[in-house]
């Protein structure tokens, strides 16, 4: 579904990403893990259309969308739901759930009514404004909010960043829930454990390179890994 | 006494609601634009000068006079637009001081050609039927004017229907959004760029407005006049706290009493300064605005 081929990308003179690949398949959940810094922000970032990579090209469903821009590739159905939730604080639920349908106001009650099926939570709050959310609650605004694109690639950055464990249990189960629906889910994640645990496949990013690619399983039992990211 | 009162603040209200309009348009750009533009009042004014010399061609048809004020004013927002747009990307990030001076080259260009290009730099007068200052209530020197109440009139409806707008539509989501996070924003998929161009749209139809009912209020306008309007506009938005749209409805209308009411009792010619030594004791007693800023 997203194929990342040999993609750089830098800020002024510093390296952000160097070469870095990676393959999507259609219908699975697949990991990015890496340190703070490491670049998973950015590589998320880039395959949106927020920054032009140096080198390397991006595919998404056989199309490319290198250096296209976020907007257009939102309206194909490739959407981000950002690091620290990123909902609009001031507005209510229910306009950040219309916010994430800007380019598909066309089954806009209907795919509203998804996103209450799956957050009923959303529902009752849909008209306080977010700030009064908890962490949790706004994560999930965050993700309904990309349902509302009709979006077949969900890309979400770090979502336990913050979180209670409880409520990280909760957000995994979700996007499993989500990926068993049909969505393919790009993570990126620092709680490699849990993270692989739900994924099929991961990444390991170290200071802007893919170091290390396989099966969920197989990383999860990597020795190195399990040095670096598992703390055992 | 009373009745002399009321009058004033009428008087006042219709001034004041010619300041809201003008500080929601500079708020406006400021916010989703994220511009500066100091000089949209000038851009105001250039556009009663459209409208004055449509009315003089077309033997004083009200109707395409309005229409061209409307459509200069949101023609001169577009145009400047890519300019603006283009000392942003050039800079690297937004970066809203290099804005400023843009705008102030447009507002002095502006204020150039309207004293060079137009009836030799004099006033220029609207026709009665336009600013048809007939009296509507008349209590011994004071009166309340035509003029006076179709700008209050018209002023509260076009403030309803830019707040509907914004909190009730599409683009006005995506203005709030902007608002407030301009890189979440684009995360979320919103152009930055095509719904800023939206907002110098509406702005430039907000200026029409504007400038129609200046014209009828004033009856005249000068090359000096946007200069003269900008200095409040900018000083009201601060006072108010830059950004932030409802404090600029409140600051404005206290702005247009505060005036009516020198002119009223203390002095007409002093009530410029009057107003600013009120507003700068407010600034140093809240630095950060009244209701606070919104950036």
């Amino acid at each position: 579904m997203l194929s990342v081929r040999g993609v750089s990308v830098s800020y002024g003179h510093i390296a952000a990403l160097t070469n870095a690949s990676l393959e999507i398949p259609s219908g699975e959940i697949v990991v990015l893990i890496g340190a703070n810094g490491a670049g998973k922000t950015t590589l998320l970032e880039t395959v949106l259309g927020i920054n032009t990579p140096t080198a390397g090209t991006i595919l998404f469903e056989g199309q490319p969308v290198t250096g296209v821009r976020a907007d257009r590739n939102v309206r194909a159905g490739l959407c981000l739901v950002p690091e620290g939730r990123g909902v609009f604080a001031s507005m209510t639920v229910l306009d950040n759930l219309l916010l994430g349908a800007h380019h598909n106001m066309r089954n806009v009650s209907r795919n509203l009514n998804r996103v209450y099926e799956w957050f009923p939570v959303l529902r009752d709050r849909r008209d306080q404004v977010a700030r009064t959310l908890s962490g949790g609650e706004r994560q999930m605004l965050a993700i309904g909010r990309a349902l509302m694109s009709a979006p077949r690639l969900i890309m979400v950055d770090e979502p336990s960043i913050g979180l209670a464990p409880i409520v990280v249990n909760d957000i995994f189960s979700i996007l499993t829930r989500l990926n068993k629906e049909g969505y393919t889910i790009l993570l990126s994640e620092q709680n490699a454990n849990k993270a692989l645990r739900c994924a099929h496949r991961g990444y390991v990013l170290e200071t802007g390179r893919v170091t290390l690619s396989g099966s969920a399983a197989t990383l999860l039992n990597d020795p190195g890994v399990k040095a670096a990211y598992l703390g055992a | 006494m009373m009745q002399e009162l009321i009058a004033q603040v009428v008087n006042g209200l219709s001034l004041g609601s010619i300041y809201v309009l003008l500080v929601t348009g500079f708020n406006l750009l400021l916010l989703v634009a994220m511009i500066i533009h100091f000089s949209y009042p000038q851009v105001v004014v250039f556009s009663m000068y459209v409208s004055w010399v449509v009315l003089r061609l077309t033997g004083d048809n009200l109707l395409l006079g309005v229409l061209a004020g409307v459509v200069s004013s949101v023609v001169i927002n577009l145009l400047s637009a890519p300019l603006f747009q283009k000392v942003m990307q050039k800079r690297g990030e937004v970066d809203i001081n290099a804005t400023m001076v843009l705008s102030m080259g447009i507002g002095m260009i502006i204020t150039d050609v309207l004293s060079h290009s137009f009836n030799e730099g004099l006033p220029v007068a609207f026709p009665d039927s336009l600013s048809s200052n007939t009296p509507i209530v008349r209590l011994g020197l004071i009166s309340i004017q035509t003029g006076q109440v179709w700008s209050l009139g018209v002023g509260i409806v076009a403030v309803a229907l830019f707040f509907l707008l914004l909190y009730r539509t599409r683009p006005g989501r995506a203005f709030r959004a902007i608002a407030e996070d301009p890189n979440g924003a684009r995360l979320v998929g919103i152009p930055l760029l095509r719904t800023g161009l939206y907002s110098y749209a509406l702005t430039g139809v907000l200026g029409g407005i504007i400038a129609v009912l200046l014209a009828m209020l004033l009856g005249s306008a000068t090359p000096g006049l946007g200069e003269q309007v900008a200095h409040k506009v900018l000083a009201v938005s601060i006072i108010a706290g830059l950004g932030n749209l409802v404090g600029g409805l409140v600051v404005g209308l206290l702005l247009g009493v505060l005036e009516a009411i020198v002119q009223g009792y203390v002095s007409g010619s002093w009530s410029n300064a009057i107003a600013f030594v009120i507003m700068l004791v407010v600034i140093l007693v809240r630095p950060k605005g009244l209701f606070g800023t919104r950036l």
